[in-house]
């Protein structure tokens, strides 16, 4: 068909902090955007349109997108407000440049929701005539994956709250995330009852943060110096609404996605060096590991850190997760450890899938593959 | 290059001030099963959806396409909801564009819809301010387009006939309109004599408020024939910004609407509009709107709306007719305006209008756009 290739140039994110006090949505926005071209011999005018993820719920602002369109650099250009996690926003940028009508584009994406109800911002997503009423909501959905989970496999709370303490040392080495006192596994075990069998600290921590993206043309990404990344495939795929008549044992919608991307990409299967993944909780953080075919069901806990595949050495959604932004940071992330190994251990990764969610029990699920 | 996109089946739900009988999920299942059943195909015949509607506090659900899904039975596929205030549902359609332009898919269903009759919906316009700066002062949208007219009038000499002249106009074509719920001729007269709500801005100057749906199956070249020997082609399509809402911006000419349209026409080959398209579909909340619109896409040299009105060129047997569908007046479910514009004008180049099929009409503008009006876009569409 001869549509263009695309390739990420550039990222750029603030650090990821419980709260940014003393800084608006603009101000983080705003410093991501006038921080993303740095290196890459770009300019806002060199961008041809914005396309930008953020929750009119979490902002407290209808059409949010309208007061931050200043700080987006979108003055006078083509800008869209997609209302899920950036990853999807993402995948809207590049379909518009595979289709030839523009060459380079902004991805941006931010979150405060230390400003919002973080459970009201779940709850409102159920519809409010069955779930509603009986107070279903994000805590209650991961709660039952968990169960689940661990009753059908052989993996013990102890083994979660082990999975989360390295995340969460990873997100403070490589993730330029603010922690304060790394929690060990007797911390992350005691840190109190969030939603059976799940304590608090095994659920994804609500961040502030603001990340941009500058995706562009093979010609464009080439003369920008720097090792381009290309994105190959890209799937995604939304499961029922209805939590009691999604499958018990898998994200099956996380499969479907990882299915599509894969087809698109000429991928057999899941044959990647790294996998920078999304996830509410940590049994999430292994369905998700599951659903992309990184390990067979019920067996994603060996995978999460045996190293075959390198797993969020970012340390993922669970140390940090700025809801909207979290997916876009996953492809920041697995950008920058394909195009520099060397501040990884080194080797020579040539291939990543990152993964981004939405949704109350993660219903909605996109994927991407990238290839160096 | 691009890949060829044609819209190739549409539906819309009967708008209506209040649908008690459905939940917002229905009314949507409403529309897409209309425009399934008009691309003839089925749900499984689909790989995209995009939903579209407008800010989540109009109707208190948030993330309502995660509900709608299981309604339009779409579980499974690739869906992504797109909103841009009073312009979602054209912003709806320009994203499932790239979709299949990009070569995602080869089918995306677009739905866009609101149910206004179940939100509180200037209060949740109101919040579109700055929460600090804006909010203290904000009365909905209507003191800003209030303020947008007025400077129109100090400026250009406008006066508030020519916008009475568009509302004339736009509710007499909505009579005819299968899908409209308000259809009652008005005089120029009645309109200027309707009660001021805030003025120059007056009753009959005001579309209703509307629960409504609407939804466009988009395909590329190689499936469209399954659907139609007659898709509407879609030869060039954007939606630009203004950012914020600064005192220095101009409020004569819409500077997005000008840049997209420029973009448009250099991509469809258009370099005269008034003369070279047979039809127009505008998205005006107000009546005012409609006399910008014309100046910044063209139609007529900048300042020069009220002549163009007052011409008749824009009536339904003029030159240039503009919403033969009556627009807005006859029917405002806000997210869901954006679609039904380009669904009036695809239906007009496919030959089968339902409500003034305008003569070998074969080439189209559609104009939408949201915001404090500064969000704006345009589409040129062809047989």
């Amino acid at each position: 068909m001869g549509l263009n290739k695309v390739a990420v140039v550039a990222s750029a994110q603030t650090q990821l902090r419980p709260a940014w006090n003393g800084a608006q949505h603009i101000d983080l926005i705003s410093s991501v955007v006038a921080s993303v071209f740095k290196g890459s011999g770009l300019t806002l005018d060199d961008v041809d349109f914005i396309i930008d993820s953020g929750s009119d719920v979490l902002d407290g602002r209808s059409i949010s997108n309208c007061g931050f369109l200043g700080a987006l650099g979108a003055h006078h250009k083509e800008e869209a407000r997609v209302e899920e996690d950036g990853l999807w926003a993402a995948l809207y940028g590049v379909n518009k440049i595979r289709s030839g009508a523009s060459a380079i584009g902004l991805i941006v994406a931010y979150s405060k929701p230390s400003e919002s109800n973080i459970d009201a911002y779940w709850s409102s997503q159920c519809e409010p005539f069955y779930q509603r009423p009986v107070g279903f909501g994000q805590r209650a959905a991961t709660g039952i994956q968990a169960q689940r989970y661990l009753a059908a496999n052989a993996v013990s709370d102890r083994d979660l709250a082990d999975l989360v303490a390295r995340r969460w040392a990873a997100g403070a080495d490589k993730g330029d995330v603010l922690i304060d006192t790394l929690p060990d596994v007797d911390a992350i075990l005691g840190s109190g009852e969030a939603a059976a069998p799940l304590t608090r600290l095994m659920l994804s921590r609500p961040v502030d943060g603001a990340v941009a993206i500058l995706i562009a043309t093979e010609d464009v990404a080439r003369r920008s110096g720097g090792n381009p990344v290309f994105i190959t495939g890209m799937g995604a795929s939304i499961d029922t609404h209805s939590f009691a008549d999604r499958s018990a044992d898998g994200l099956s919608s996380a499969q479907k996605a990882a299915h599509m991307a894969y087809g698109k990409a000429g991928w057999s299967d899941a044959k990647a060096d790294i996998a920078e993944i999304s996830a509410s909780s940590a049994v999430g953080e292994l369905l998700v590991i599951e659903g992309l075919g990184l390990a067979e069901k019920g067996k994603g806990l060996a995978a999460a850190s045996d190293g075959r595949v390198a797993i969020n050495q970012s340390g993922g959604a669970l140390p940090a997760d700025p809801i909207m932004a979290t997916g876009l940071i996953r492809l920041a992330e697995a950008t920058k450890q394909l195009s520099q190994p060397a501040l990884y251990g080194g080797g020579s990764p040539t291939r990543a899938i990152v993964h981004g969610a939405g949704g109350v029990g993660m219903q909605n699920n996109c994927v991407f593959t990238l290839e160096v | 290059m691009s890949r060829h996109v044609g819209i190739v089946g549409v539906g819309q739900t009967h708008h209506s001030r209040r649908r008690t009988d459905v939940s917002q999920a229905g009314l949507v299942r409403e529309a897409v099963n209309r425009a399934l059943a008009d691309a003839k195909l089925t749900m499984e015949d689909i790989d995209t959806v995009v939903v579209a509607s407008g800010p989540v506090l109009f109707a208190a659900v948030n993330h309502p396409e995660k509900w709608v899904v299981d309604a339009i039975g779409a579980q499974g596929k690739s869906v992504v909801r797109v909103t841009s205030g009073g312009g979602a549902g054209f912003a709806g359609a320009l994203s499932g564009y790239y979709q299949v332009a990009g070569g995602y898919s080869d089918r995306t269903l677009v739905v866009a819809y609101d149910k206004l009759s179940e939100g509180q919906l200037q209060y949740s316009i109101s919040t579109l301010y700055d929460p600090f700066w804006g909010r203290e002062f904000a009365v909905g949208i209507m003191g800003f387009s209030a303020a947008y007219w007025r400077a129109r009038m100090d400026m250009l000499g406008h006066t508030e006939e020519a916008a009475a002249m568009v509302a004339a106009k736009n509710r007499k074509n909505a009579i005819a309109n299968p899908y409209a719920h308000i259809k009652k001729e008005v005089t120029v007269d009645e309109v200027l004599a309707s009660k001021p709500l805030c003025w120059p801005i007056k009753l009959l100057d005001v579309p209703p408020i509307s629960d409504g749906a609407a939804a466009v199956v988009l395909a590329a070249e190689h499936v469209a024939a399954k659907s139609t020997d007659r898709p509407a082609w879609i030869q060039g399509i954007a939606y630009c910004c203004e950012a914020d809402n600064a005192p220095e911006r101009s409020l004569m000419l819409s500077e997005p609407l000008a840049i997209a349209s420029r973009q448009v026409y250099r991509a469809a080959g258009i370099t005269n509009p008034r003369r070279q398209f047979d039809v127009v579909e505008v998205q005006e909340p107000y009546s005012c709107f409609e006399l910008n619109y014309y100046e910044s896409l063209g139609l007529c040299p900048p300042g020069q709306a009220a002549e163009l009105i007052a011409s008749g060129a824009t009536q339904l047997d003029g030159d240039i007719p503009v919403n033969p569908s009556g627009g807005c007046m006859g029917a405002n479910p806000i997210g869901a305006v954006g679609l039904i514009r380009l669904i009036e004008a695809a239906t007009q180049v496919m030959g089968r209008n339902e409500t003034h099929q305008i003569k070998d009409a074969k080439l189209a503008l559609v104009q939408s756009g949201g915001g404090w009006a500064n969000l704006r876009g345009c589409a040129v569409l062809s047989a």
